[in-house]
């Protein structure tokens, strides 16, 4: 399979400094070029999702070019990925191409597409009970999946949200969680380690829940932890909240929006089986970015918020994998991470960002990427001596059996 | 049209292992395509047991299958001291193992476990769904009230079969789709049923599972060759087995048979509007009807007799809105 080259994916191979022939790029089972004098590690897609699953979600029109047999596993990777219900929107919002669906194929769509209606309700209802709990004249931000909803951004149609975030100035977030806490929600009980953890070096509360609730409440008060090394800038996040018609909430600007994502993915995540995070992120830019100006808006936005490496992976895979559209004259070479961070991030997300057949074993090199996820995640996170200490921390609670009953 | 396959009863046992193993047999039930892989031979035994009537589907459906599902033996020490059988769809084990002798009801829990989890394309009602032609008649009622006896029963006069356990709603058309299993009898109805008709197909009994002793009914052969037609509401019933009662039976109101049926469904809740509608429509639809029994020869004629009523109501109101 050949997919279209776009220019940006160009810039971004130069800016690599990739010395890689044309037509070895993406072709899958290609032998490697042989003249390769400074690898690019992301050059082809990545297998089995490659095949249907990426394509599809580039462009539900592929779906043509599909037989039931393929459908037997592009569904079961669709489903690991926590994808599924999205690309069933996606292929459903076009008649013919629907139709012309197996029927088989259909009833899980079809099933994915209900489940993810339910979530969405589930998560409404939730945003109704804490719009009664919190005080009216605290400002409360939405984030992610219920922020998605409320826009009824394209991006929300069949995304099951697990939980529901909300983001507050953190000089607001002691009465909000006291008017949460007032109202019924209660935190799991954590060690004094873990709500210390939570409290001094995240970007968020424990979670909270409602008795007998389905949906865990995240309370944030930033989007990244606070020892972390991309922090946002929170008076630039908090400057510029956008309201919704007819709700008390608000949402993030739009290039925050996707500022948020990008972090969540490439800093925020271990990486492993986070396709999704890439697929909202190619959705956000499809509806949020209009013309070439709003590109800029969004570099510039990103090294208001230390995040312009983490935008350059981003925009990278994006293009690389789902075809996300950008403009032919887009410069990225100023977000470029160093070259050494950027092999080892291609080595890891190529082998465990995609889904993989549940049957399959995980390769040694995949094994390998999953710790190697797990390390850069932790590095990320928290600054060495605070990680050191955070890892003998939870050394200690995992061997000694009587702290492991109060840890849990 | 190509011919119809072999039945799993005509099939080597030794080809039912070999698929097994290589995770290449296929079990169609209507409304799901399992693909099941397993190195258990004993449990291939049973599989062909239970499941003989069912066709092996032709190799273009197979192409690609509802679940995939393992049953596996754990590795480590447990594989040595009172071993057991372990169940997995795409890698998740929804559920701790059985004890290894146990596979079969295992499977059977599984694959119920599954399908009610991931088929939210249709209603799931909890109920025993039985046809006589295009005319079907949902069952549904508690665990314990004899359910899935009476089904059995029925299956044995000479009815159809489409689930003892799932009233498969399509919501696009209204009808029933078969979601056809081997019938899990319960205690005292696995010899009720042996008594009842010497045609019935009864697989090994299963001691100390969760649920108390297990036996599966096979589903027949008319049953079997049917899991593609689907069938139309026409009769609700929610039995209740009495020891030494008279058979009863009072008609109830619209409103509580939709009560009865919607709020002991699977999925219900989860599907909002399209639910409700579905289940109005059966409602609207088909009487309902609260019947006491302890003679399953007795409760099958009045089920019989109820759904010529029915037949006849319904045929009424055709002609008057005809007219």
């Amino acid at each position: 399979m050949t997919l279209r080259r776009s220019p940006v994916l160009r810039q971004l191979k130069m800016t690599a400094k990739a010395n890689i022939p044309p037509n070895a790029q993406r072709s899958s089972p290609m032998p490697a070029p042989v003249h390769i004098t400074h690898r690019s590690l992301n050059t082809r897609l990545p297998m089995p999702a490659g095949h249907h699953l990426l394509p599809l979600l580039s462009d539900p029109a592929h779906a043509r070019q599909m037989q039931l047999a393929d459908w037997d596993s592009t569904l079961r990777l669709a489903r690991q990925a926590r994808v599924l219900g999205m690309l069933a929107h996606r292929l459903q919002a076009h008649e013919s191409r629907w139709r012309a669906i197996p029927e088989r194929v259909r009833g899980h769509l079809q099933a994915a597409i209900n489940y993810g209606a339910y979530r969405a309700h589930l998560v409404r209802m939730e945003l109704r009970d804490l719009e009664r709990a919190l005080p009216a004249d605290l400002p409360v931000i939405l984030l992610k999946g219920a922020a998605y909803l409320l826009q009824e951004l394209p991006l929300a149609q069949g995304r099951a949200p697990n939980d529901v975030d909300l983001l507050v100035r953190r000089a607001d977030l002691d009465r909000a969680e006291a008017a949460l806490k007032t109202a019924g929600w209660q935190m799991a009980t954590q060690s004094a380690y873990d709500e210390r953890y939570y409290r001094e070096w995240s970007h968020e509360l424990p979670p909270l829940r409602y008795p007998n609730h389905p949906l865990e409440v995240d309370l944030h008060h930033t989007i990244a932890p606070v020892t972390s090394r991309t922090r946002a800038d929170d008076a630039l996040l908090f400057a510029d909240p956008r309201p919704l018609p007819g709700s008390r909430y608000r949402v993030l600007a739009p290039l925050d929006q996707i500022i948020h994502a990008v972090i969540h993915l490439f800093q925020d995540s271990e990486l492993d089986g986070e396709l999704r995070g890439l697929v909202d992120i190619d959705a956000l830019l499809r509806t949020h970015l209009r013309t070439d100006g709003d590109w800029q808006a969004l570099i510039e936005r990103a090294h208001h918020h230390q995040a312009s490496h983490l935008l350059w992976y981003a925009l990278r895979y994006c293009c690389d994998w789902l075809q996300t559209p950008m403009p032919e004259d887009l410069t990225l070479d100023d977000l470029a991470p160093p070259t050494i961070a950027r092999a080892a991030l291609d080595w890891i997300f190529t082998r465990i960002g995609p889904p993989r057949l549940p049957e399959t074993r995980p390769t040694l090199a995949q094994r390998l990427a999953t710790q190697a996820g797990l390390v850069r995640y932790h590095r990320r996170r928290m600054p060495p001596a605070l990680l050191a200490r955070h890892l003998l921390h939870k050394g200690w609670v995992a061997v000694t059996p009587s702290n492991r009953q109060s840890a849990q | 049209m190509s011919a119809p396959s072999l039945r799993v009863r005509e099939c080597d046992l030794g080809e039912i292992k070999q698929r097994c193993r290589a995770g290449q047999l296929h079990i169609d039930y209507g409304a799901a395509l399992v693909r099941v892989r397993s190195p258990l031979d004993p449990f291939a035994r049973t599989l062909q047991r239970t499941y003989g009537a069912f066709r092996l589907p032709h190799s273009a459906q197979t192409e690609c299958a509802d679940y995939h599902v393992e049953v596996i033996r754990p590795r480590g020490p447990r594989a040595f001291i009172r071993p057991q059988s372990q169940f997995r769809i795409d890698g998740i084990q929804p559920f701790d193992p059985f004890p290894l002798t146990n596979a079969l009801p295992l499977f059977e829990w599984g694959v119920n476990w599954c399908f009610g989890q991931r088929a939210n394309q249709y209603i799931l009602l909890h109920a025993g769904v039985l046809a006589k032609g295009e005319r079907a008649i949902i069952m549904a009622a508690p665990p314990g009230s004899g359910k899935s006896t009476l089904a059995a029963a029925m299956m044995l006069r000479g009815f159809r079969l489409l689930s003892d356990e799932f009233g498969v709603l399509r919501p696009e058309t209204g009808d029933l789709v078969a979601m056809l299993k081997p019938v899990a009898l319960k205690n005292q109805s696995v010899e009720v049923i042996r008594a009842f008709s010497e045609e019935a197909v009864i697989g090994p009994l299963f001691t100390g599972t969760r649920k108390g002793d297990v036996a599966h009914l096979a589903p027949d052969d008319a049953s079997a060759d049917a899991i593609h037609h689907p069938a139309r509401p026409a009769l609700v019933i929610f039995p209740s087995f009495e020891a030494g009662a008279a058979l009863a039976s009072h008609r109830l109101p619209g409103k509580d048979a939709f009560a009865h049926l919607a709020f002991n469904s699977f999925n219900y809740h989860l599907l909002g509007a399209t639910g409700f509608e579905a289940v109005a429509d059966v409602v609207a639809a088909c009487p309902a009807y609260q019947m006491r029994y302890s003679d399953l020869d007795a409760a099958i004629r009045h089920i019989e007799m109820l759904l010529d009523d029915a037949e006849a109501v319904a045929g009424a109101q055709t002609t008057e809105d005809d007219g």
